[in-house]
């Protein structure tokens, strides 16, 4: 029931946010500004889980393949798996753990200390003022995260091929590079592309709906983290059988 | 109670407004009339429909029934255009002042400028800034973070914004809360200023009769979600009424001993 409500309040929240942006696009330095911060400030973290993502995507592949006697797969192993998967959900991840909850607090404190009716007062939409530019600046860096997520994950995943499997660096780079098409970076972008919509308007969201006090800043930051991981997961799968059925 | 109807055309008006949640009814039709030019205070006890008024006021809450009219207009279902159109024409002073924390002083003093007034150099902009802060008595306190300022500081560069686009009508939620007897005081001192040196509608939510009853023209008090009596503040203050002279008698009188058989009478 409580599932129900929730969806009914975010379907509205989503036709109001359609509706003042259509009546005023959003500042261009404003998106500018939440792009550079975003990106800034998630980089670090998201640099660190790619590269332990990627050693481990070639421990692993390693792993199998020599029980198969393939120990040439772990190059296109990590290409399918680092590239088409795990990049871009990772990328998701540390986006949605750094600005996603930052931008639930933010919101939600906003909202208890009454700073929301404020803007509303002074005729300001906080759809438009808060949501918008937060939204247009993850869909404008995430992509370029995942991408370079991508890159840091097979670099990774090399330097433990060559470093400490002895492996081939060559015949990695050349499996990984048959597997890898552009198709393959163009829908990773697309999943970076959409996680991002997911992840700020759903943060958004549960700022706009907290309740009053500390508890419900820290209840409206909990929920958007879990619904955000719960919804970028469901929509990797979706997305991924429709790319790759 | 009876209907009042100042002499005075009223630029916001309340008509038989119900607010409920749930099952409580916080507003119990009311009906008020903001009179163009004059201070009124409404005062009442904690939970007895204040805030909600001001917010039904401003179109922050939606009433379930009756009637709200900003500078002539029905606004209870308007469409945002029309409701920020006269937002416009409305200053509103928080309770904590709802200063945006990410800004300095001056630029939340300056953001409805930015907003509504980008036709301003940024000269005439910075000297209206200046100018509003001045009045506040904060001048040359633009690049102060919000989180230095005291609880009173907060309360004025909140006031400051609330005029700086200069309206017809400035909406002030509970003033004097959270301050010392002192800062309260010398805020209602910055209110009667204003009060001379705009002479526009002013609209007081309080819980403080001292403060009221030395800035306002006209008092109402909210009891229960219902309006129990509405007047010039020398009216009031005398008013029979004996919600109001319990009221009254709790905020004016000086305290007497919790055993004084008169107390309650």
């Amino acid at each position: 029931m409580r599932f129900l409500e929730s969806a009914g309040r975010f379907a509205y929240f989503l036709v109001d946010f359609g509706r003042a942006m259509a009546r005023r696009p959003p500042s261009l330095g404003a998106i500018l500004e939440e792009a550079f911060r975003i990106g800034v400030r998630s980089l670090p973290v998201l640099l660190v889980i790619a590269v332990f993502v990627g050693t481990n995507l070639a421990l692993q592949g390693a792993n199998a393949f020599a029980q198969l006697g393939g120990q040439n797969l772990v190059g296109t192993f990590v290409a399918m798996a680092g590239v088409r998967e795990m990049a871009p959900v990772i990328a998701a991840a540390m986006i949605a753990a750094k600005a996603g909850t930052e931008m639930a607090s933010q919101i939600a404190v906003m909202r208890i200390r009454e700073q929301i009716d404020a803007l509303e007062v002074m005729a300001v939409n906080p759809l438009w003022y808060l949501v918008a530019p937060r939204l247009l600046g993850i869909v404008l860096v995430l992509p370029a995260l995942t991408i370079l997520a991508i890159f840091v994950t097979l670099l990774a995943s090399w330097a433990v091929v060559v470093l400490q499997l002895g492996q081939s660096g060559a015949v990695f780079l050349a499996e990984a590079r048959a597997t890898v098409t552009g198709a393959d970076l163009a829908f990773s972008m697309v999943k970076g592309l959409a996680f991002g919509v997911i992840i700020a308007l759903v943060s958004c969201f549960f700022g706009f709906q907290a309740g009053r006090g500390p508890e419900g800043v820290g209840r409206a930051t909990n929920a958007a983290v879990v619904t955000v991981s719960v919804a970028v997961v469901c929509l990797n799968y979706l997305l991924s059988v429709v790319f790759y059925g | 109670m009876a209907d009042v109807s100042p002499v005075v055309p009223p630029v916001i008006e309340l008509l038989d407004v119900t607010r409920r949640f749930g099952e409580i009814t916080v507003l119990d039709s009311v009906t008020l009339r903001f009179p163009s030019g004059l201070t009124t205070a409404i005062i009442g006890p904690s939970g007895a429909g204040k805030s909600v008024l001001l917010k039904v006021l401003v179109g922050l809450l939606k009433p379930d029934a009756g009637t709200v009219r900003l500078f002539g207009h029905d606004v209870t279902e308007a469409p945002e255009r029309e409701l920020f159109a006269a937002r416009r024409r409305i200053g509103m002073l928080f309770q904590d002042g709802a200063l945006f924390d990410s800004l300095t002083v001056g630029e939340n003093v300056a953001f409805p400028l930015d907003q509504h007034r980008r036709d301003l150099a940024g000269a005439e902009r910075d000297r209206r800034v200046a100018e509003k802060l001045e009045w506040v008595g904060l001048p040359g306190f633009e690049d102060r973070p919000i989180a230095s300022l005291s609880g009173g500081q907060r309360k004025r560069v909140g006031l400051a914004r609330a005029i700086v686009l200069e309206p017809e009508v400035v909406l002030f939620d509970e003033p004097n809360s959270g301050l010392d007897p002192f800062t309260s005081d010398q805020i209602d001192d910055l209110v009667l200023d204003m009060k001379r040196r705009l002479g526009i509608t002013f609209v007081i939510i309080s819980h403080d009769i001292v403060g009221t009853v030395k800035v306002a023209d006209l008092v109402g008090m909210l009891y229960e979600g219902r309006l129990v009596e509405y007047g010039p503040t020398a009216d009031f203050v005398r008013s029979g009424n004996p919600i109001v002279k319990s009221f009254l008698r709790r905020n004016l009188a000086p305290p007497v001993s919790a055993f004084d058989p008169g107390e309650g009478r």
